[in-house]
C-alpha cells in the first residue's frame, strides 16, 4: 500500500521502493544515522551491531536461494566457512589487502558452491538439499586434509588486521564502518535482484519448477545460479567474519550454525531480502535479551547458570520458529506491512 | 580376503543400524509426508528417555525398555499434535522448516533437561563380539540388525498388505484425495509420529547399548538421513537396503581408501555414492516416480 495522491507513469516508477520525497528524506537520514552509530554506542553494542551486520549478508545470500529460488540450503555456513578460509589464505599467503581478499574469498565460495548446485540437473526439490547437507559434512574434513600451507590445516588461521591506503583499519569502530559498507552493497544487490530478471526466474521456479521450464525458463542454469549468489553472499559474509574474529577455525562452520540462518530467515519472512534482515535483528535481539535475564537470575537463582542458558535459548528459538510457521507463515515481514498500510490510512480504518 | 570379508559384514551391520534409523525416517514420511529433519534428535530425546528410564527410575531393563517405548509414543503424539497438525495443508517447505525449528527446540530441551553432561548408557545387549571362523561380529549390532530385520518386514507387512498400512499410503501419495476418500488423516499422521518415534528409540537402544550418550547422539540423523533418500522416501524395504549399500560403502571405504585420504574419504564416500545414484534415479532405489502435472 502507498500513500495516497501517487500516480505511476513508468514501469520504472511503479518498481521503486522510495516514491515520495519524505521517504527519501528519512531513508538518507537512517543511512547517515547508521554511519554516525559507533559515536553514540557502547563499544559491546557496536560489536554486536557488527557481528549482526556480518550475519545479514550471509542471511540474505540464503534468502536468494531458499527464499528467492525456493532451493533448500543446508550448508550455507560452509560456503560461509570456504569464504573464511579463501580470505584468510589470500591475506596471508599473497599479503592482499582486505578490499580484495574478501571478494575473492566470496566468488570461491560461490564456485564451490555451483559444485554442490550441478546435481541440480537430475535431483529435484527436498533430494537437492542432501548435496546441500554434504557441503558441510565434506566442509572440515577438506580443511583439516588439505595441505597445511595453503588452510593452516586443523590448527585454523590467523588474521592480519586490515589496511587502506596505508592505515589500519583499528578497533570496534573501524570494523563496524567497514562492515557497513559491505552490507549496503549487499543488501541493495539483493532488493534490485528481486525485481531483474533473474530474480523474477527465481520466483517462477520457487513457485512452480513444472511451470517454470514450460515458461521458458534453463531451470538448470538458474538453480545453479540461485545456489551461486547466495554462496557469493555467504563467502562475503565469510571474509568479513575471518576479520572480525581475527582467528579463523573449521569449528565456527557447522550444520547448527546453518539451521540458525533458516531460522533467522523463516522468522524475518523469506519472501523479501527485509525478512533477512529482520530475521537477523530479532533473533540477535532475543539472544541478548535471555542473557541480559539470564544474568540478572543467575546471581539469585542457584541452578541458572551458562549451561542451563545457552540451551534455554535454543528453546526459545525453537518455538518462536514453529510459532511463526504456524500463525505468521509469511514471517515478520508481513506483520510489517500490515503495520505500514495501518499507519498510512489511520484515522480512517477503511483507507 | 578375510579382511575384505570383516570389513563388508561390520559394514552391512552398521548398515543396518543406519537402516533402522532411515526406517524411522520412511514410516513418518510415508504416513504424513513430513520429511522429519529432526529425525536425529528425535532418535538423541528417545535414547535419553530409556537412560531415564533404566537411571533415573531404576526399573529392571525389561521394564525400562517398554516404559521408554510407551514416553517416545507419548513424544511423538505431542510433536504431531503441537507442531505439524497446525502445519497440515501447508507446503512442504513449511513443514521442512517446521522440523527445522524442532531440531533447535530439542537440542535446548534435551540440554535444560538432562544437562550437557554424557553418561554411560545401560548396556541392553551383551558386550564384545561373536567369532564366526576368524570374522569378528559385534554383538550389540548384531542383535540389532536381527531387530531392524524383524521390524522392516513387519512394517512392510503392515504397509502393503494391512487395510490401516495401504490407508496411509494413500495419505503418504496425496492428502486432498486421501480425505475425499474418507480416510483420516489425522489419524494416520498419529500412526506415523508413533511408529517414527517408537522405531527411533529402538535404534537408540540398538546404537548406545552399553556405550556412552549425549547430545552427540544426535548425529545419527544426518548421516541416515542420505539412507532414506538412497533407499526413496516411500518405501520400507529400500531404507534397510539402502542401508546396508551404504554400510557396505562406508566400509570398504574406511578400510582401502582412508590410509591413502588420510582418513577423510569414508565420511564423505557415502554422500558421494548417493548423489551418483540420485542422478541415475532421482527418485531412489525403490521410490515411487510421481508424475507430476501442471
Amino acid at each position: 500500500m502507498l500513500p495516497s495522491g501517487i500516480i505511476f507513469k513508468s514501469y520504472a516508477a511503479e518498481e521503486a521502493f522510495l516514491v515520495t520525497r519524505p521517504q527519501k528524506l528519512v531513508f538518507a537520514l537512517f543511512i547517515v544515522a547508521l554511519f554516525l552509530f559507533p559515536m553514540v554506542g557502547s563499544t559491546y553494542l557496536v560489536g554486536t551491531v557488527s557481528v549482526m551486520m556480518i550475519t545479514m549478508i550471509a542471511v540474505l545470500g540464503l534468502q536468494i536461494t531458499v527464499g528467492m529460488a525456493g532451493q533448500i540450503n543446508l550448508g550455507q555456513s560452509a560456503f560461509v566457512g570456504v569464504g573464511a578460509y579463501v580470505t584468510a589464505a589470500m591475506a596471508v599467503n599473497y599479503e592482499l589487502p582486505f578490499w580484495l581478499a574478501i571478494p575473492i574469498g566470496g566468488l570461491t565460495a560461490g564456485l564451490t558452491s555451483i559444485l554442490f548446485g550441478l546435481p541440480a540437473a537430475r535431483i529435484k526439490g527436498f533430494y537437492l538439499a542432501l548435496t546441500t547437507v554434504a557441503a558441510q559434512v565434506m566442509f572440515p574434513l577438506a580443511i583439516s586434509r588439505l595441505p597445511q600451507s595453503w588452510f593452516g590445516g586443523s590448527n585454523g588461521m590467523s588474521m592480519p588486521s586490515m589496511e587502506l591506503f596505508g592505515y589500519e583499519i583499528w578497533g570496534q569502530t573501524g570494523l563496524y564502518l567497514v562492515n557497513l559498507c559491505f552490507l549496503i552493497v549487499f543488501t541493495t544487490l539483493a532488493f534490485n535482484l528481486q525485481r531483474s530478471r533473474v530474480g523474477r526466474a527465481f520466483i517462477a521456479i520457487r513457485e512452480n519448477d513444472v511451470v517454470a521450464p514450460v515458461m521458458g525458463i534453463n531451470l538448470v542454469k538458474y538453480k545453479i545460479l540461485a545456489f551461486f549468489i547466495g554462496a557469493v553472499f555467504a563467502g562475503i559474509s565469510g571474509g568479513l567474519y575471518a576479520y572480525y574474529v581475527t582467528y579463523v577455525t573449521a569449528e565456527q562452520f557447522t550444520l547448527w550454525l546453518s539451521v540458525i540462518y533458516l531460522g533467522m530467515l523463516l522468522i524475518g519472512g523469506m519472501t523479501s531480502p527485509l525478512g533477512a534482515i529482520f530475521g537477523v535483528i530479532i533473533i540477535t535481539f532475543l539472544q541478548e535479551t535471555t542473557h541480559e535475564i539470564g544474568g540478572y537470575l543467575s546471581g539469585r537463582i542457584s541452578f541458572v547458570d551458562e549451561s542451563v542458558l545457552f540451551p534455554a535459548t535454543n528453546i526459545l528459538l525453537g518455538a518462536v520458529i514453529i510459532a511463526v510457521l504456524i500463525f505468521e507463515p509469511h514471517g515478520m515481514v508481513r506483520r510489517w506491512r500490515i503495520a505500514k498500510a495501518a499507519y498510512r490510512i489511520w484515522p480512517n480504518p477503511h483507507g | 580376503m578375510i579382511e575384505l570379508v570383516q570389513s563388508l559384514s561390520s559394514g552391512v551391520l552398521l548398515g543396518l543400524l543406519y537402516g533402522i534409523v532411515a526406517l524411522s525416517f520412511v514410516v513418518i514420511y510415508r504416513a504424513s509426508r513430513v520429511v522429519n529433519l529432526a529425525q536425529g534428535e528425535v532418535v538423541m530425546v528417545g535414547a535419553f528417555l530409556a537412560w531415564m528410564a533404566a537411571s533415573s527410575f531404576g526399573l529392571p531393563l525389561y521394564l525400562a525398555i517398554p516404559a521408554a517405548l510407551a514416553m517416545s509414543a507419548c513424544f511423538g503424539v505431542i510433536i504431531e499434535r503441537f507442531v505439524f497438525r497446525p502445519l497440515t495443508g501447508q507446503p512442504i517447505f513449511a513443514v521442512v522448516m517446521a522440523s527445522i525449528g524442532l531440531i533447535i527446540l530439542l537440542r535446548g530441551a534435551t540440554m535444560v533437561i538432562w544437562g550437557p553432561a554424557t553418561r554411560p548408557f545401560p548396556q541392553v545387549f551383551p558386550l564384545g563380539a561373536i567369532e564366526i571362523g576368524p570374522i569378528l561380529l559385534n554383538t550389540a549390532l548384531l542383535i540389532g540388525g536381527v531387530i531392524t530385520i524383524i521390524c522392516a518386514a513387519g512394517l512392510n507387512w503392515f504397509f502393503m498388505r494391512t487395510d490401516a498400512g495401504l490407508r496411509l499410503a494413500a495419505v503418504a501419495e496425496d492428502h486432498t484425495t486421501a480425505l475425499s476418500m474418507g480416510i483420516s488423516v489425522k489419524k494416520s499422521a498419529i500412526i506415523a509420529w508413533v511408529l517414527g518415534t517408537t522405531l527411533a528409540t529402538v535404534s537408540a537402544i540398538i546404537m548406545l547399548s552399553g556405550s556412552v550418550l549425549g547430545v552427540t547422539a544426535a548425529e545419527i540423523g544426518f548421516r541416515a538421513l542420505p539412507v532414506a533418500l538412497l533407499g526413496g522416501m516411500e518405501s520400507v524395504r529400500g531404507a534397510v537396503i539402502a542401508g546396508v549399500l551404504v554400510g557396505m560403502a562406508e566400509a570398504l571405504a574406511s578400510t582401502y581408501l582412508d590410509p591413502l585420504t588420510n582418513g577423510a574419504l569414508s565420511q564423505i564416500f557415502p554422500f558421494i555414492l548417493i548423489i551418483l545414484v540420485l542422478l541415475i534415479r532421482p527418485q531412489g532405489l525403490f521410490g515411487w516416480k510421481i508424475i507430476e502435472r501442471i
